[in-house]
């Protein structure tokens, strides 16, 4: 089955099902309210990896979308950074510039979302508040080295440390985060299976062993000595057991293939030099047959497709493309900080204070 | 989705002192959602109240109407904990009504989250642990529903707590022996929430475990949560692979071999009606090979060959890098 010939890659239909989320969600969405950031993040990210951005966007359209970006950047006493929209912000004069209350701060996980949509749209990071950002992630850092997502929340768990890693790593500045103390916590995750769980004590599960391995490697210094071979391999071996006889990667143990945990799966493995042990074929098959019919990418076959499975199947593919099919070829990917490598150099470019 | 027929905040009388603050939104709002009016009309209420800092019964009413909309509006959910703890309400009550919304919004993350916030405050957590089980009935694999149990026991980490949890988990792995969550659950327990009293004896502790998990996968041996398992025990405990190599090798025969009456507490064999060979024995039988020297990796070569060719085609390139990389160790 896995050898049949692959079904094309309907680029036009995941690009007209960004562009329709990006111009609105139906009412029965509603639970994406506290995390539009991440959804516009996932939309504009399938643009770009499909590299359809500008010849499918005008330069008014981009220059709108940065300007929404921005305008989610907030100021408190703790710090600055993006908050999700404005879901909890009062209608008001747009020029009365106010602190924001506690309950429409900046939460970490979009303001990592943020600083990449503004790099996938080459925004010059001029009105970025740096001092803020730093200020803002060393008041989210609990003692046990986690990371909450919004100033004073206990809701802390691994997501929201990649996210603070992503940002240093983005902002070439860690001196909003005490490394050790996060990476006690990271080492506090790993699981007898070789994956790493949400918090510790938790199942493994693919997304958090993907944020795991991520935070290892982006943090300064070697990775090599927070990672011991024997560990490499065993979770190598676990990762590499995920993938199905589908061609699917499932995010646990006897649970059903994902679309989403080809990427999460897939960019472990690429982080941890073992790409070449993925099964390309049949991670290319299970992904094209997610494909929704009028476009975008569901979770399994034959359900409905969301911004968050089409942007990270896409991913998956642009470091493991089909081979013989152009319709699924795609620009390489930035494993560490999930995005398109031209636009990771841009970050890394840009965002560092100058 | 209206929960009841119940008016508008801004129809009722009893709210005409909140002025309702409409949501700001710029010429061109980026993934904007089509609120229903019900949400519009909550929404613009608590951004009112917030605004005001009042925290008040009426408040109550309205996060949880909001929450019941939007389970995920961690602003809601974050001023209704405050609220509850300015009002000095009655959290068991909080605590029930809970119980009804957990099951509603399993994959939410705030329901567990504020959860948490009330068992911390209430330090109850016996009860609790009921609660989970039936949820776990509607979902058994909900990672949240796990991980707030794990949170539950190592945070309140009392004997009591613990005393049926060997049970439970047993419990949860006979309804479905694949259900990796259980199994996760109980290598928790056992091995990494420190040794209670009754769990002293190490020796004893590991020899119930192997037989326990060897137990289980001669019954269905094709059950990657079971081999994991097996492996975690050995790693954890630095026990020689070596020492599963008589229970192995049963497991990679083409049939069941012929048993006789006297049953082997520690080597089990597999059932009649397994299918075998089974993969993840192979797999583990050829490290166990690969350990030995030169002429075990001729051995483990093999294995891996078998697998790459025939019995897990899907990770050819796994196998292929295994035999490359021990053909390379030991000059085979």
């Amino acid at each position: 089955m896995l050898d049949a010939p692959l079904p094309p890659c309907s680029r036009l239909g995941h690009v007209g099902h960004a562009k329709r989320c990006l111009s609105g969600l139906p009412s029965a969405q509603v639970e994406l309210d506290a995390s539009t950031m991440a959804v516009v993040f996932y939309c504009i990210g399938t643009l770009d990896l499909l590299e359809m951005l500008e010849g499918k966007t005008s330069e008014s359209d981009r220059q709108s979308w940065r300007d929404w970006v921005w305008e989610q950047q907030t100021h408190g006493p703790n710090g600055s950074g993006f908050r999700p929209s404005t879901y909890m912000t009062p209608q008001r004069s747009p020029n009365v510039q106010e602190d924001c209350t506690s309950y429409d701060g900046p939460h970490v996980i979009m303001s990592y979302t943020a600083l990449l949509s503004l790099a996938i749209l080459r925004d010059d990071f001029s009105q970025l508040d740096r001092p803020g950002l730093i200020k803002f992630l060393k008041s989210c850092q609990r003692e046990d080295g986690s990371f909450s997502t919004v100033i004073g929340s206990g809701d802390t768990d691994l997501r929201t440390l990649y996210c603070a890693f992503a940002i240093s790593s983005m902002l070439d500045d860690w001196s909003g985060i005490n490394v050790d103390l996060a990476l006690q916590f990271v080492a506090k995750c790993r699981t007898y299976e070789g994956g790493y769980g949400q918090s510790p004590n938790c199942e493994a599960q693919g997304g958090t062993t993907y944020i795991s391995v991520a935070s290892l490697y982006l943090a300064p210094g070697s990775p090599s000595t927070r990672l011991t071979p024997p560990e490499r391999q065993k979770t190598i071996q676990w990762l590499v057991r995920n993938q199905l006889s589908s061609g699917g990667f499932t995010g646990r143990t006897n649970k059903e293939a994902d679309a989403c945990y080809c990427f999460w799966c897939g960019a472990a493995l690429q982080i941890l030099g073992a790409r070449e042990l993925v099964n390309v074929r049949g991670l290319g098959q299970f992904l094209s047959s997610c494909q929704f019919k009028y476009g975008g990418i569901a979770k399994v076959p034959g359900e409905h497709p969301d911004p968050y499975h089409t942007y990270l199947s896409l991913a998956a593919l642009s470091m493991y493309p089909p081979e013989a099919d152009p319709t699924w070829a795609f620009g390489p990917l930035d494993p560490l900080l999930n995005a398109r490598v031209e636009t990771s150099n841009w970050a890394r470019a840009h965002i560092p204070a100058r | 989705m209206s929960l009841v027929d119940r008016p508008f905040y801004s129809a009722r009388p009893e709210w005409k002192d909140v002025e309702p603050l409409e949501q700001y939104e710029n010429i061109n709002p980026l993934a904007p959602i089509l609120y229903t009016d019900e949400y519009k009309d909550a929404t613009n209420y608590f951004r009112g109240v917030v605004r005001d800092g009042e925290k008040s019964e009426r408040v109550l009413e309205l996060t949880e109407h909001i929450i019941r909309l939007n389970p995920a509006h961690y602003s809601a959910w974050q001023y209704r904990y405050e609220t509850l703890i300015a009002l000095n309400s009655p959290l068991a009550t909080e605590l029930q009504l809970m119980d009804e919304i957990a099951v509603k919004h399993l994959k939410t993350y705030q329901v567990w989250h504020h959860r948490r916030l009330l068992l911390i405050q209430l330090r109850d957590p016996n009860p609790e642990l009921k609660f989970i089980a039936q949820s776990l009935k509607a979902d058994a694999k909900n990672y949240h529903t796990w991980s707030y149990r794990q949170w539950l026991l190592a945070y309140f980490n009392n004997d009591d707590l613990w005393s049926g949890e060997l049970d439970f988990v047993d419990h949860m792995v006979n309804e479905d022996v694949r259900n990796n969550s259980a199994w996760h659950h109980r290598f928790f327990v056992v091995f990494q929430s420190g040794i209670r009293d009754s769990e002293k004896d190490r020796e004893r502790v590991i020899k119930r475990e192997l037989i326990y998990v060897k137990q289980s996968i001669s019954l269905v041996p094709n059950n990657a949560s079971a081999w994991n398992y097996l492996r975690g025990i050995l790693d954890h405990n630095k026990l020689p692979y070596l020492t599963v190599q008589v229970f192995l090798e049963a497991y990679t025969l083409d049939t069941p071999p012929a048993t006789g009456d006297i049953v082997d507490l520690e080597n089990p064999p597999p059932s009649k009606e397994a299918q075998l060979p089974c993969p993840a024995a192979i797999e583990l039988l050829a490290d166990v090979h690969e350990l030995q020297g030169a002429e075990g990796v001729g051995k483990a070569i093999d294995l891996w060959k078998s697998l790459r060719d025939i019995y897990d085609t899907i990770r050819k390139r796994y196998w292929d890098h295994r035999i490359k990389g021990a053909s390379h160790r030991e000059g085979v």
